[in-house]
C-alpha cells in the first residue's frame, strides 16, 4: 500500500544536501510572488525534490498521489524567506509520513500546519530580519558610506546575510528533525487524528486573523457628512468587508466557479467598484 | 550611454533578484545599489553619498505583507545614476527617486497580478504530469519576468532620459492606481479562501470566525492570535474526550480495509 517502503533512507551527506536544498528554496521562494498564493509556486518549488524522491517510482498510482502532492503545495503561502525554511523542513517530514502512512494521516493537515506556521514566523521573522538586523547593518553602512568608505555597503551586506544564513540553514534542519521525532511520536501513541484536527483549528484561527488584518479594503461611501458607511459598518463589527470579500470568494470556489474565472471577477471587481466609489 | 545604460540595467537586476532569488539579503537597498550605480559609472565615492543618504529615506520602509511599498531598487538606480551623469547633488536625486520609486511599484502591482495566472498554468501542467514545467513558471518564468522588467525600466530611464520618466508618472491618472490598489486586495481574499477549501468544515467554521473576530476587535497581530490558538488547542486537548473528534470515523475506515 504504502509508497514510501521502497524509498531509501538519506545518508548523512545526502541530509545535508537537503538542508542547503532547503536554504537555495526557501530563499527563492518569492521568484513567482503573486497576489493571488503569494509565495504558494515558490513552495511547490521547494517541497518538489521531496515529493520526486517519494513518488518517484513511476507507477501510474503513484504518479496520481505526485501530482496530488504537487497541487497541495499550490495552496496560499507566505513566509519571511528564513524563517521559511524551518515550514519547509516540517512539510518535508510531513510529506514522508503521509507517504509510510497514507491512512493514518490526513494530507490536509499539511497545509494546516503550513497555515498556523507562516504568521507568526513572518512577524517574527520581518521583525528581526527587516527590523533589528537591518537598522543594525545599515545604520553601521551609513556612518562608513558618508565618508566614502567602500567598506559601508560590505559591511551592511556581511552583517545581514551571515546571521540570516545562520537562521535558514538551522531552521530547515531543525524543522526536519523535529518534525519527524515529533510525527513519529503521535503515531506510536495512536492519536495522529486528533492531532490534526487540533492542528487544523490554529491553522483556521490564524487565516481567520489574517482576512482581519491584512486585506484591508475599505468603503468611501457616505451622504453629507452625517453618515459614513464604514463607520456604521464598523460599529456593526470591525473588519466586515475584508470577511464578506473571503467569504463571497469561498462561496464561489464552493459553486465550482473555476479559479480562472474567480481571478478574473476579482480583476473586473478593482477596475469597477474603485472607479465607482464603492470600495477602497 | 549604451553601455551605461546596459551596465546599470543588470545593476536593477541584481537590485530585484535579491529579493526574488536571494531571500532579501539587502543587496536590493539604495546604499549597496548607490555603490553599485557609482562603481558601473566610475565615481564609487559619489555613489556612496547619494546612497547613504537615499538609506536613511528608505530604511524604515520594510517590505511587509501584501501591499507593494515603493520601489527602492528602481528609485536608487536610476536617481543615483542621475545624480552622477547630471553632476547634481544628493537632494535632488531624492526628487527623482520617489516618482520612480512609486511608478515602479504600479509596475509591480501589475507584474504580480499577471503572476497569479501562473498558478492556473501551473495546475494544468502538473495535471499533464509535466512537473518540470511546473516548477519553471517558479523558479525560470518568474525570475525572468522580474529580471526582464527592471532591466528594461532601467535602461530605458537612463538611456531616454529621467524627465521622461517623471512624465509618465504625472500622466498616470489617479483612478488608475486606485483601481489597481483595490484588485490587488481583493486577489489576496481568494488566496485566503483557496487556502480554507482544504480545511474549513461546518464545524470548524467557528475556529476561523474566533481568530477574524479576535483580531477585528482588538486588534491583536496574527502572532498573538496564533500564540492563543495553540493555547486553546492545548485546552481543547485537555477537555475533549480522548479517542473523540474525527478519530472514530477515521477507525472504522481503517479497521474496513484491514479486514
Amino acid at each position: 500500500m504504502s509508497v514510501a517502503q521502497n524509498v531509501p533512507k538519506l545518508t548523512q551527506k545526502e541530509l545535508k544536501k537537503r538542508y542547503w536544498s532547503f536554504v537555495w528554496r526557501s530563499y527563492a521562494i518569492q521568484a513567482s510572488w503573486n497576489y493571488e498564493g503569494q509565495m504558494n509556486l515558490g513552495f511547490m518549488y521547494g517541497i518538489a525534490p521531496i515529493i520526486d524522491r517519494i513518488y518517484g517510482d513511476g507507477r501510474p498510482e503513484t504518479l496520481e498521489m505526485k501530482k496530488e502532492a504537487y497541487k497541495r503545495h499550490l495552496a496560499f503561502y507566505n513566509c519571511t524567506p528564513q524563517t521559511s525554511a524551518f515550514v519547509l523542513g516540517i512539510t518535508a517530514s510531513m510529506e514522508e509520513e503521509y507517504a509510510r502512512k497514507p491512512d493514518e494521516f490526513d494530507p490536509n493537515s499539511i497545509n494546516a500546519v503550513k497555515s498556523s506556521l507562516m504568521g507568526p514566523l513572518s512577524g517574527v521573522g520581518d521583525s528581526f530580519f527587516q527590523g533589528t538586523i537591518k537598522i543594525l547593518a545599515f545604520g553601521l553602512g551609513i556612518t562608513f558610506a558618508k565618508q566614502g568608505n567602500i567598506l559601508g555597503p560590505i559591511l551592511a551586506v556581511l552583517i545581514s546575510v551571515v546571521p540570516a544564513l545562520l537562521v535558514t540553514y538551522y531552521g530547515g534542519k531543525f524543522g526536519y528533525s523535529a518534525g519527524n521525532t515529533f510525527l513519529k511520536k503521535l503515531t506510536a501513541e495512536g492519536i495522529m487524528d486528533r492531532a490534526m484536527y487540533l492542528v487544523t483549528i490554529v491553522g483556521l484561527m490564524v487565516i481567520g486573523a489574517m482576512i482581519a488584518s491584512m486585506i484591508g479594503i475599505t468603503t468611501p461611501l457616505h451622504f453629507g457628512k452625517a453618515f459614513s458607511l464604514q463607520k456604521t459598518l464598523d460599529s456593526i463589527f470591525p473588519q466586515m468587508i475584508p470577511l464578506a470579500f473571503t467569504f463571497f470568494m469561498y462561496w464561489l470556489l464552493q459553486k465550482h466557479v473555476s479559479t480562472g474565472w474567480i481571478l478574473v471577477i476579482c480583476i473586473v471587481l478593482g477596475l469597477v467598484l474603485s472607479p465607482l466609489g464603492i470600495f477602497a | 550611454m549604451l553601455v551605461k545604460a546596459i551596465l546599470l540595467g543588470f545593476v536593477g537586476v541584481i537590485g530585484v533578484m535579491d529579493s526574488r532569488l536571494l531571500g532579501r539579503s539587502n543587496l536590493e537597498q539604495p546604499l549597496v545599489m548607490s555603490c553599485l550605480v557609482g562603481l558601473a559609472l566610475g565615481d564609487l565615492t559619489k555613489g556612496l553619498i547619494v546612497g547613504a543618504s537615499l538609506e536613511l529615506v528608505f530604511m524604515g520602509m520594510a517590505n511587509i505583507g501584501a501591499a507593494a511599498p515603493p520601489d527602492l531598487v528602481l528609485g536608487s538606480v536610476i536617481a543615483t545614476a542621475f545624480a552622477i551623469l547630471s553632476h547634481t547633488n544628493a537632494q535632488t536625486a531624492l526628487t527623482i527617486a520617489l516618482p520612480v520609486a512609486i511608478l515602479g511599484q504600479m509596475l509591480a502591482i501589475v507584474v504580480r497580478m499577471f503572476i497569479s495566472t501562473f498558478n492556473r498554468w501551473a495546475k494544468t501542467a502538473i495535471d499533464e504530469g509535466k512537473f518540470a514545467k511546473a516548477r519553471h513558471y517558479h523558479i525560470l518564468w518568474g525570475s525572468l519576468l522580474y529580471a526582464g522588467l527592471y532591466f528594461i525600466l532601467v535602461f530605458l530611464s537612463v538611456y531616454l532620459g529621467t524627465d521622461l520618466v517623471k512624465n509618465v508618472v504625472a500622466m498616470i491618472p489617479k483612478w488608475v492606481t486606485d483601481a489597481l490598489t483595490l484588485a490587488s486586495k481583493i486577489l489576496p481574499a481568494f488566496g485566503f479562501a483557496l487556502l480554507m477549501q482544504t480545511m474549513l468544515t461546518k464545524k470548524t467554521m467557528v475556529y476561523l470566525l474566533l481568530g477574524f473576530f479576535i483580531t477585528a476587535y482588538a486588534k491583536m497581530s496574527v502572532t498573538g492570535v496564533a500564540i492563543f490558538a495553540v493555547l486553546l488547542v492545548l485546552v481543547l486537548n485537555e477537555v475533549l474526550p480522548k479517542k473523540q473528534t474525527a478519530h472514530t470515523e477515521q477507525t472504522a475506515d481503517d479497521d474496513l480495509e484491514e479486514l
